[in-house]
């Protein structure tokens, strides 16, 4: 019964320790998909949003990106547009949050697939966009390339994938 | 005990992998499929057989947790095209019983390819421009809706 204990209690050791490694070391998908989930929060915002937490936002939302990211964003039945850099970015996401009263970015799908170097990352992703006052949803998937810059994954390109041609 | 546990277990499987619950929402699919009904993807549609014309499909986006529902018009290699709102297969008109509204669509023709189908909604009646609709790869088709 001894033997039976110490075999459970070692197992179970066993897999703690695995969890606490990759909590502490997350491998380069986790860490990319949950860079995804996090721009996904911050891009969120309520009506009750005040002016220092919109400026604080967008501030944020551009520590996600590399200083030369390039957005290409074309959805059916609007204008293509595309934001060059960190600062477009930004004043983007200002702009945004002074428009709409409020806005809920959800990513139920994030398929990462790692280069063989480990420096750079593609994340296929739907991205489910609710905006007040719109009726339905907007539903887009969407290509995002990472690279590993100082340690941090940044994104370096925003593209839409046109899932019907 | 036992069976309920059984019971858990085989829903969990059946709803997970085999028929996915589904949701409708928007009006593309209007009026065989109403906005806010309840649906189910069977998986197995196309185990044995690949997909048919004026089979109602969910398409996948980057994953399964959100889909598009279309049916299929068009077969791999066919010419699809829109005339006045008619739907021409190999410069022939198609018999669309499902198709209720009035339309007055136009589309030049275009070759589907050898692993594309073409989808499009029921509801014909909307705007072209706000309407999804195009070819789509064959491993995007998730399963056929079943009801």
């Amino acid at each position: 019964m001894k033997i039976v204990v110490r075999i459970i209690f070692t197992v179970a050791l066993i897999a703690l320790g695995i969890w606490l490694w990759t909590i502490f070391f997350p491998n380069p998908e986790t860490v990319v998909r949950q860079r995804i989930l996090k721009l996904a929060k911050i891009a969120s915002f309520t009506k009750d949003e005040g002016n220092f937490s919109r400026v604080a936002a967008g501030e944020r939302v551009g520590g996600f990106f590399s200083t030369n990211v390039e957005i290409n964003i074309t959805i059916p039945g609007h204008e293509q547009d595309t934001l060059v850099g960190r600062a477009e970015i930004t004043q983007a996401v200002l702009q945004v949050r002074e428009a709409v009263r409020e806005i809920v970015v959800k990513v139920p799908d994030v398929q990462v697939t790692l280069a063989p170097d480990k420096q750079s990352a593609v994340a296929d992703v739907t991205v489910d966009v609710e905006i007040s006052g719109e009726r339905d949803a907007l539903v887009q998937e969407m290509k995002f390339t990472f690279q590993k810059m100082d340690g941090d994954w940044l994104i370096t390109k925003i593209e839409t994938v046109r899932t019907l041609n | 005990m036992l069976r309920i546990v059984i019971l858990v277990v085989v829903c969990f499987f059946v709803f997970k992998f085999m028929l996915i619950p589904i949701r409708v929402t928007g009006i593309s699919m209007s009026p065989t499929y109403k906005d806010d009904s309840v649906n189910f993807v069977n998986r197995f549609a196309y185990w044995w057989h690949e997909p048919q014309r004026g089979d109602v499909v969910g398409i996948q986006f980057a994953g399964p947790h959100l889909m598009l529902l279309k049916r299929i018009v068009g077969l791999p290699g066919e010419t699809i095209s829109f005339e006045n709102g008619r739907v021409m297969i190999n410069s022939q008109p198609l018999a669309e019983s499902y198709e209720k509204g009035s339309c007055n669509w136009n589309m030049p023709a275009e070759k589907i390819g050898a692993d594309e189908y073409y989808v499009v909604g029921d509801n014909r009646e909307m705007p072209q421009s706000l309407h999804m609709q195009g070819r789509v790869e064959r491993w995007r088709i998730l399963g056929k809706a079943l009801l």
